[in-house]
């Protein structure tokens, strides 16, 4: 078990505010141990220190993962875990003069955005255009036809995924808009 | 094909050239980064995530190759094709030197 049990919602496009939060909890005392479920952070106690905490995103292939583990600890980086296909390093930042970024010109920064909106926001939408929009269209008309409960359980189970992925996709869109001016602008 | 590589790669990115530059002779990534923090004395500097990226994208369009594998470390040196690409974009460079001190190509 953990000393600490945290939960945070976090959407595949909030990645910079995740390691803000865990450099936050780590400068208060928290060491980040591992999740239980993607949002249940489990901490640990520790001496307040003020470390860095980066996530990169499936950038290593099957079977190019231990030379990619190895170039980041050459460079200083521990290696966490993977979730969600993001890769946690942290590394602390008293190191005088070291560096305490993963990328180091905009190009690689705009790259990973792109790595997210093709493996994740993508597939997302073939989901939500295939399944849910579909769904949501038969099973409405079933209510209208026949108005018994399943369809109508089925017709508002539809309607909360359907407002769900509108919302991430709103969310999303903003977020990766924002992130793309703020790395575009000096490329 | 390979002049569509030339015109993606020509002018390079600081970080493309360092690269490309360090694997004239065979390197792994960490030594590249160490090598380009001494050569411009700190003033470039290549973080993992970038180093490994370019690597990636270098040796898929064929400008460097993967030699061996040392203790998880994996050592690239260039191709034919980078030194091509290379040898145009040093002579970019040169031009732009020149041209920056004055000496233009008609003489003038």
């Amino acid at each position: 078990m953990a000393d600490r049990i945290l939960f945070r919602f976090w959407t595949i496009m909030d990645y910079e505010e995740e390691e803000q939060f865990l450099r936050e909890q780590h400068q208060n005392g928290w060491r980040f141990k591992r999740y239980l479920l993607p949002g249940f952070y489990f901490f640990d106690r520790c001496t307040p220190e003020d470390v860095v905490y980066r996530l990169d995103f499936d950038q290593a292939g099957t079977g190019e993962k231990p030379g990619y583990l190895q170039l980041y600890r050459d460079y200083g980086w521990e290696y966490l875990f993977d979730v969600n296909s993001f890769s946690y390093f942290r590394k602390p930042a008293d190191i005088i003069e070291d560096d305490l970024e993963i990328f180091s010109d905009n190009e690689s920064r705009l790259e990973m955005i792109g790595r997210i909106y093709r493996r994740r926001m993508i597939p997302l939408m073939i989901i939500f255009l295939c399944c849910v929009v579909p769904q949501l269209i038969i099973q409405s008309n079933n209510w209208l036809d026949r108005g018994d409960v399943g369809a109508r359980a089925f017709t508002l189970i539809f309607l909360v995924f359907f407002m769900l992925y509108v919302w991430l996709f709103v969310h999303c869109g903003r977020k990766i808009r924002r992130l793309r001016q703020k790395y575009e602008r000096d490329v | 094909m390979q002049d569509r590589i030339k015109r993606i790669y020509v002018p390079m990115t600081e970080t493309g050239f360092y690269i490309l530059f360090c694997l004239q002779n065979e390197m792994h990534g960490y030594n590249i980064g160490q090598r380009v923090k001494q050569m411009t004395g700190g003033a470039v500097t290549i973080s993992p995530g970038t180093m490994y990226g370019t690597l990636a994208k270098m040796e898929k369009d064929g400008l460097i190759r993967f030699v061996r594998e040392e203790e998880k470390r994996k050592l690239y040196v260039m191709t034919e094709l980078g030194r091509e690409v290379l040898e145009i974009e040093l002579h970019r460079i040169e031009r732009l030197y020149k041209n920056s001190k004055g000496e233009y190509a008609d003489g003038r």
